[in-house]
């Protein structure tokens, strides 16, 4: 079955960290369908489907084990290449089975260490919580020093960067 | 004459596409504009623009060899050109997103307005390529604390390249007092004027689903209207084409996607 949504990405990659990690860098909130490469022959059997909300994974479900959670994940473990397609859905992840703690798929599907810490530090400790609120806001733009620091850290990040990557042309 | 503009968050999610092509749809009764698909490594103009099942992409221009001309993968829609960029496995692996400068040099040509749909981050060259490109970032933002976080990291990164701030564009709205609370104390923080709020719409979700732009899908939608609004607010500084399309070609590009 098809997962509401945009598909955004379909790939066969090598890696599931990958995935996880372009879900995360754009905050996608959606689902994403695994499927490993010997699946093809079993008919679907073979796929896991990960809910992923503002880039983190939430939930897991696997179509042939039936199993959700973290056993989901761990039935889609070491079954790569995986054919990957994401499907972004603001209105957030839909049918994607039992909860998963956000870590996990980095953890059982790349083996990432550094990419699962990432994860587990952009989860929500209280999703939709007061960061969307209007007094959050105020009381952010209120802290001017905050603010500067965000911005002398971003300028100091494009600099280093723009050496880095060779863009330094365009900082001259 | 042409100006680039980045479209561009920092954060996935604030709506990003929907605002590139609602703006390019409302500036085209005045311009010529061209929007570009410039998120290489996730594709999503293409779904909103109808362009699903097109054969020739952005990714068809950025390989070795391309076959492919800039005029093959250029869909005239809504008004606008339209580059979308594809998803598919094999024209991924093989594009170079360096590349996209000569592409965009080209496409300069023929626009008054160019519209780059930027990646929702900041994390790799090639997804900040279109900032280093254009000459101004409108920034689409959602009046949130994480959202407005982000959205100053892009401000620096496009001010320290050389870019400029074309102004700041509220999106998904909920809470219009978080709105009116950067208005009064956060517009210092940005370089450019707010452009518009736009309230969270359901008319968004289901033009995204037909695959047509809100303006296209539902132009008397609350959002639409408030899109137009902010489109009338974007002053456009139109530069010689040739300059722009000699400052792409310059530009030194990353060498891996």
């Amino acid at each position: 079955m098809t997962p509401d949504g945009t598909p955004v990405f379909d790939r066969v990659v090598a890696d599931a960290g990958e995935v996880l990690a372009a879900a995360l860098d754009r905050s996608l909130t959606g689902t994403a369908v695994l499927e490993p490469g010997d699946a093809v022959l079993l008919d679907g059997e073979g796929r896991g489907v990960l809910g992923i909300r503002d880039g983190v994974p939430v939930a897991a479900r696997h179509a042939g084990t039936g199993r959700t959670g973290a056993d989901a994940v761990a039935d889609l473990a070491d079954a790569g290449p995986y054919r990957v397609t994401l499907y972004a859905n603001p209105d957030g992840p839909a049918d994607a089975g039992g909860a998963v703690d956000p870590a996990v798929p980095a953890d059982l599907l790349a083996s990432d260490v550094d990419l699962a810490a990432r994860l587990r530090e952009a989860a929500p400790a209280d999703a939709g919580g007061p960061a969307d609120s209007a007094d959050a806001v105020e009381a952010f733009l209120a802290d001017e020093e905050t603010i500067a620091g965000i911005r002398e850290r971003a300028r100091e990040e494009a600099a280093r960067r723009a050496e880095e990557w060779g863009f330094a042309d365009a900082t001259e | 004459m042409v100006e680039a503009f980045a479209v561009a968050s920092g954060k996935g999610g604030t709506g990003k596409t929907t605002a590139t092509l609602a703006l390019g749809m409302a500036l085209a009764e005045e311009h010529d504009v061209t929007v570009v698909d410039a998120d290489t490594g996730m594709a999503n103009l293409l779904f909103h623009a109808g362009l699903a099942d097109v054969d020739a992409t952005l990714h068809d221009l950025l390989v070795d060899d391309a076959d492919a001309t800039v005029a093959d993968a250029t869909y005239e829609r809504f008004g606008m050109r339209v580059v979308p960029c594809g998803t598919d496995l094999a024209a991924f692996a093989a594009a170079d997103p360096a590349r996209l400068r000569d592409v965009v040099a080209e496409l300069a040509a023929d626009a008054d307005v160019l519209l780059l749909d930027s990646p929702a981050t900041l994390g790799s060259k090639s997804a900040v390529l279109p900032v280093v490109l254009a000459d101004r970032v409108v920034l689409v933002l959602n009046p949130t604390v994480p959202a407005l976080s982000d959205g100053l990291k892009v401000q620096e990164y496009a001010l320290s390249y050389d870019t400029g701030v074309a102004g700041v564009l509220f999106n998904r709205v909920r809470d219009p007092a978080a709105v009116e609370n950067v208005r009064e104390t956060g517009a210092g923080y940005f370089e450019g004027p707010v452009l518009g709020s736009v309230p969270e719409d359901d008319a968004a979700a289901a033009a995204r689903r037909a695959g047509e732009p809100l303006l296209a899908h539902a132009p008397e939608s609350e959002a639409a209207t408030a899109f137009r609004d902010a489109a009338a607010r974007l002053d456009v500084r139109p530069g010689d084409a040739d300059d722009v399309a000699e400052r792409f070609r310059r530009a030194v590009v990353p060498d891996e996607p």
